[in-house]
């Protein structure tokens, strides 16, 4: 498989969010991955403490005419995530479009980050930038339901306001949209959350249709960080396996995230002891360790097809 | 397997040098690998061009404040390789003591990269920082003939020179020493090259004892980067797994050298086509690709255990 993936992401020197949480399981699934480091932290910012320097938007320029001059600037998949600067995500935004006209069938794999919860967690300004530039130009997005209604102007209180939302969304740029998590009630009750999924393709007599798919995934008692980015790598991998069947992709996903996430949990409370909270530096993602998960997941989420 | 290895290497876009050619086969052996990019470059410095950032030592500095603050800054292992800057060199240093104190167990390995065939490649004063300071705190070091006769003012002309040269180079801190590559004739002919390892070690009763090896490594005719990256980083795994056994340690580093460079000059030849030289671009190591290799590597060569001798 010569498949290479520019991700344009965090870089924290321990743990595992944005590149850090990306590189390895890409790279254990085959992909070439090219990284630029958005910053160089010491750890994320969920931490005590953390220290460490950010990449302008002239130096991320800088680096890709390095790659341009060389000529080497061909890549099937441009991979982003979290990122608080404006004029670095319209860099962004201007790099995704050079490279889509030298390669028209890359895939843009774009994880909208703003917030969670009913607020915002990067600068405001970032929202316009998001709507009007970088999900346009986007062919897989992976909100969560406060993103997902924030780019919309849409509340989520129903699935049916979901596939709506999702449907906008779609009309916005993106032939694939997962909505990540979101607060719908599970038929498998509260220990759950319902993800749900759409994709459009065309048919060869050039007529659309759309598959979607609600996932219901466990909850977990406790805070990850990565995890969100370590989910839009795997879609980017399993949608590329999977390019017209978005119920395995989702599946093997959501298998991989609750392999990881449980291997996780379990060492974070060995390491905390019984009846403490784990730490952030105990939560990190036991990524190496969930290796084989990566690899091939055994399948633990079932998606509905929802019509 | 619970090891976590401090890596303070380039990073670069695309390829595989520095970090890049050394974080991913570590962790997928299963090691933590917390990486401090020294510099953050689009591609390493063979191609026709190369543009990016260089981190200050005073970078260097607020990142590991950062990992201190946090009372994380416990490893097992440090890894160091290509570096250009003596006050950046000398914060490794620092950071490289306080790490030793906080675990006086962890193991520092170097690759004290400052030239090759005869002309040196760094500024000149890095020499003494390695001399008089890098050299002595590491445990494993791994310098060509040029690098281990710059640091020991020493000619490698016979097998006896490198054996003295490696113990001038024990004396001098690291109890193992690989010696990468020479100049010095293989008895298997002019397409292999000769490597050799000499380790330390404390006998059971007390006493020194001192393992040697050598092993005579197929030539490969093309110009790879990152090669001695990926080799003094499969170092410190084979060496983790094989503690008292440089031989096995080595034949395995060894062994998976020569699967990736296998693999990447096959699809180099490939993509620039019949009697054309291959570009920098397509010779990077064909990493991602040669990963059953990195887990498990079929031996390729045996090492030869040369007369041990007590010290």
């Amino acid at each position: 498989m010569e498949c290479r993936v520019l991700s344009i992401q965090s870089h924290v020197v321990r743990g595992y969010v944005g590149n850090k949480s990306a590189s390895f399981p890409l790279q254990v699934l085959g992909f070439e991955v090219d990284s630029i480091n958005s910053v160089q932290f010491s750890n994320h910012t969920g931490y005590s403490h953390w220290k460490g320097q950010v990449l302008t938007a002239d130096e991320l320029h800088v680096l890709y005419e390095g790659i341009k001059l060389n000529n080497v600037h061909h890549y099937d998949y441009v991979l982003t995530g979290y990122t608080r600067d404006t004029s670095f995500l319209e860099m962004v935004v201007d790099i995704v479009q050079e490279l889509k006209r030298a390669n028209p069938n890359l895939v843009y794999v774009c994880d909208p980050v703003l917030g969670d919860h009913g607020s915002m967690y990067v600068p405001q300004n970032l929202y316009p930038v998001y709507k009007n530039k970088v999900v346009p130009v986007a062919d897989i997005i992976t909100p969560n339901q406060f993103e997902a209604e924030l780019l919309t102007g849409k509340n989520i209180s129903t699935e049916k306001d979901a596939v709506e939302v999702m449907d906008l969304l779609h009309a916005m740029g993106p032939d694939t949209v997962v909505i990540t998590s979101s607060d719908l009630p599970s038929r498998l009750g509260d220990r759950f959350l319902v993800s749900l999924g759409s994709q459009r393709h065309v048919r060869p007599d050039g007529s659309r249709t759309t598959q979607r798919v609600r996932i219901e995934v466990p909850k977990v008692d406790a805070v990850f960080v990565g995890t969100g980015d370590l989910f839009a790598a795997m879609m980017l991998a399993w949608t590329h396996h999977y390019p017209n069947d978005l119920k395995t992709a989702c599946e093997k996903t959501f298998s991989v995230m609750h392999h990881v996430i449980q291997r996780t949990i379990s060492y974070a409370h060995e390491l905390a002891g019984p009846g403490r909270r784990p730490s952030p530096p105990q939560l990190e993602l036991r990524m190496v360790q969930s290796k084989a998960d990566i690899e091939d997941p055994a399948i633990v989420a079932e998606a509905t097809v929802i019509s | 397997m619970e090891c976590r290895v401090l890596s303070i290497q380039s990073h670069v876009v695309r390829g595989y040098v520095g970090n890049k050619s050394a974080t991913f086969p570590l962790q997928v052996l299963g090691f933590e690998v917390d990486s401090v990019n020294s510099v953050q470059f689009s591609n390493h410095t063979g191609y026709a061009h190369w543009k990016g950032q260089v981190l200050t030592a005073e970078e260097l500095n607020v990142l590991y404040e950062g990992i201190k603050l946090n009372k994380v800054n416990q490893y097992d292992y440090i890894l160091t390789g290509y570096s250009r800057d003596t006050s950046f060199l000398e914060v490794v240093v620092d950071i490289i003591q306080e790490l030793k104190k906080a675990n006086p167990s962890l193991v520092y390995v170097c690759d004290p990269v400052m030239g090759d065939q005869g002309a040196m490649y760094v500024p000149e004063n890095l020499l003494p920082v390695y001399k008089d300071k890098v050299v002595p705190l590491a445990d494993i070091l791994t310098p060509n003939q040029f690098e281990a006769e710059l640091l020991t003012g020493r000619k490698i002309i016979t097998e006896e020179d490198a054996v003295e040269v490696m113990d001038l180079l024990h004396k001098m801190g690291p109890e193992t020493v690989v010696l990468t590559s020479t100049d010095l004739p293989s008895k298997r002919g002019d397409q292999f090259l000769v490597a050799l390892g000499s380790k330390k070690i404390v006998k059971p009763d007390g006493t020194n004892a001192n393992q040697k090896i050598c092993l005579d490594i197929p030539k490969v005719d093309a110009v790879f980067v990152g090669t001695g990256d990926l080799f003094a980083a499969m170092l410190l795994a084979w060496t983790h797994h094989h503690p008292n056994d440089l031989k096995a340690a080595c034949e395995k580093t060894v062994s998976v050298m020569h699967h990736v460079i296998k693999r990447t000059i096959t699809y180099a030849n490939e993509m620039a086509g019949p009697g054309k030289k291959p570009s920098p671009a397509q010779l990077e190591l064909r990493m991602v690709q040669s990963k059953a290799d990195i887990e498990n590597p079929a031996i390729i060569v045996e090492a030869k255990v040369l007369q041990k001798s007590s010290h």
